[in-house]
């Protein structure tokens, strides 16, 4: 009983923490047709505004939307530099990966410089600690539980009934066509960037509220993310939510009965597997297309 | 009547490829244009100049008095010339209901969403039926529908058809080419790009013949032409048949 309450919880708090980083990666890919190598640095400079507006004496309740929305800003930014000028190439998905790589090391080094090499922490989303059953959990970890499906929930909403959200799965699914019915297909592509960025900065604000901060703490959830979006699937965004807790329940059981050494050698068996006999992810079709 | 477009000059491409050179056309002084002419020969590369997809290299575009040349093709949309590109790729996993309101997307169509929407559902009622549908599930005919029905939620003030026929089955073309009749007895200007002649002949007044990009002969109003001249143009010669 201990053990699957633990598994089930683990599996809970890590898929709601990938979830909310691929869903960002899985969007950008949808519209736009790239992957954005900058989406860990997205979710480190997140953590870190957050951080610093905390730091000035902000009360966490206003410092972390504030943080959100900086983030987004500066995910617009790094689209408008490094992605809309090399749109219409032929090697796009390339390139981009090359410059979205340069731009988050630019980005990382940045950090290192304005805000030194000392881990730091952010408050917990919710104080305190509580037991589920026999397992000591934190509230901070339930929060996590409890929010990510809600901001999950309002991203689907936006996406299936808003207009401005058609027009985001529109522009996934023809550029042509969209810019024949008078999209914007270039704010658009800012818009996707810069909900990804806000996502991936609310995923910096729930790990910097448990783990300890650093320049490097976006590398290993985007690699995460990007193993979640290649497991499930990266033509909708419904695929990687589920294949993010998919995956969170696989690890925790990993660790559980194989140890945390062995969960990512594990992880990387399972997704060469996937590769293997559904290269399109097991929750996609082939093709683009958001929701 | 003035022409509502005026194409002067136009020389557009792909890359180092020429496609149109030094092409000029006028639209609308006499109704309805229609523009033929063997394939890969520019029409659909004007069309998409035309509309903003494709910046031309040299020449200019006015529409309805304005300069549109180089402008994007949300501006132009936003103009009111609306564009229904070939093949009936549009968004396939959009339902019906949501390419409508995307084709009423711009400011310019958004106050005529509901009327245009009646107008549409009256014009093609097969599409109704499925309004909850996926685009991908329907068939060529319905794409199609799904495609001019877009374009009409845009509130065009000119509408420009790139081959609605194309690969239809001869009962929905039929269907198809009476729809497109109806739109033009509505008020609505047209450009149709068509390979069948004979429906051109019964929709436009005024016909192009595209050849190697650029006007190879106009048919002017009241210039009756046989079947086997326009079969000449095509084949560069006479057929004894």
């Amino acid at each position: 009983m201990g053990a699957l309450a633990e598994i089930l919880f683990g599996g809970l708090f890590q898929g709601s923490l990938y979830a909310m980083m691929a869903v960002g990666l899985a969007l950008v890919w949808t519209t736009i047709g790239v992957f954005n190598f900058s989406h860990g640095v997205f979710m480190m400079l997140g953590a870190y505004f957050a951080w610093q507006l905390v730091e000035v004496g902000l009360h966490p309740a206003a410092a972390f939307p504030l943080a959100v929305l900086a983030t987004a800003g500066v995910g617009w930014l790094l689209q408008a530099a490094v992605v809309r000028p090399l749109i219409g190439r032929a090697n796009l998905v390339l390139v981009v990966v090359i410059t979205t790589l340069a731009a988050g090391s630019l980005i990382e080094n940045g950090v290192l410089e304005i805000w030194g090499p000392r881990s730091k922490q952010l408050p917990p989303l919710v104080d305190g600690n509580t037991m589920i059953g026999s397992i000591g959990v934190s509230l901070h970890q339930i929060a996590i539980i409890v929010v990510t499906p809600l901001i999950l929930g309002a991203l689907w909403m936006f996406l299936t009934r808003t207009r401005l959200g058609l027009a985001l799965r529109a522009v996934a699914q023809n550029e042509d066509a969209s810019q024949l019915v008078g999209l914007n297909v270039t704010a658009l592509y800012g818009l996707a960037f810069a909900i990804a960025a806000g996502l991936a900065c609310l995923a910096g604000i729930f790990m910097g509220g448990y783990r300890f901060m650093s320049p490097v703490m976006g590398a290993d959830p985007l690699l995460k993310a990007l193993i979640v979006v290649v497991f499930g699937g990266i033509s909708s965004i419904s695929g990687p939510i589920f294949a993010a807790y998919l995956i969170g329940f696989f690890e925790a059981a990993c660790s559980y009965y194989f140890g945390l050494y062995w969960t990512p050698a594990l992880l990387f068996a399972v997704l060469i597997l996937t590769l293997m006999v559904r290269p399109e992810g097991i929750f996609s079709s082939r093709g683009r297309g958001l929701a | 009547m003035t022409p509502i477009l005026t194409v002067e000059g136009i020389t557009a491409g792909y890359g180092r490829v020429t496609v149109l050179n030094d092409m000029s056309l006028e639209a609308g002084r006499h109704g309805n244009v229609g523009f033929f002419g063997p394939n890969g020969h520019g029409k659909t590369t004007l069309l998409r100049v035309v509309s903003g997809l494709l910046r031309p290299k040299a020449g200019r575009i006015v529409f309805d008095g304005e300069d549109i040349t180089g402008k994007s093709a949300r501006a132009i949309v936003g103009a009111g010339l609306i564009h229904v590109p070939q093949g009936n790729r549009i968004f396939p996993d959009l339902t019906i209901a949501d390419c409508m309101s995307l084709g009423a997307y711009s400011a310019r169509a958004r106050p005529h969403e509901a009327e245009n929407r009646e107008k549409v559902v009256a014009l093609f009622p097969k599409i109704a039926e499925r309004w909850r549908q996926r685009v991908r599930t329907l068939s060529g005919g319905e794409r199609q529908m799904v495609s001019i029905g877009t374009a009409l939620m845009s509130h065009p003030r000119l509408l420009i058809l790139d081959e609605p026929t194309l690969g239809l089955a001869p009962r929905i073309k039929d269907e198809l080419c009476a729809s497109v009749l109806d739109i033009s007895k509505g008020g609505v200007p047209l450009i149709v790009v068509e390979q069948d002649i004979e429906f051109l002949l019964e929709l436009c007044r005024q016909l192009y013949l595209i050849n190697h990009g650029t006007v190879a002969t106009e048919i002017k109003p009241g210039e009756s032409i046989a079947h086997a001249e326009i079969m000449s143009m095509y084949f560069g010669q006479h057929q004894d048949h």
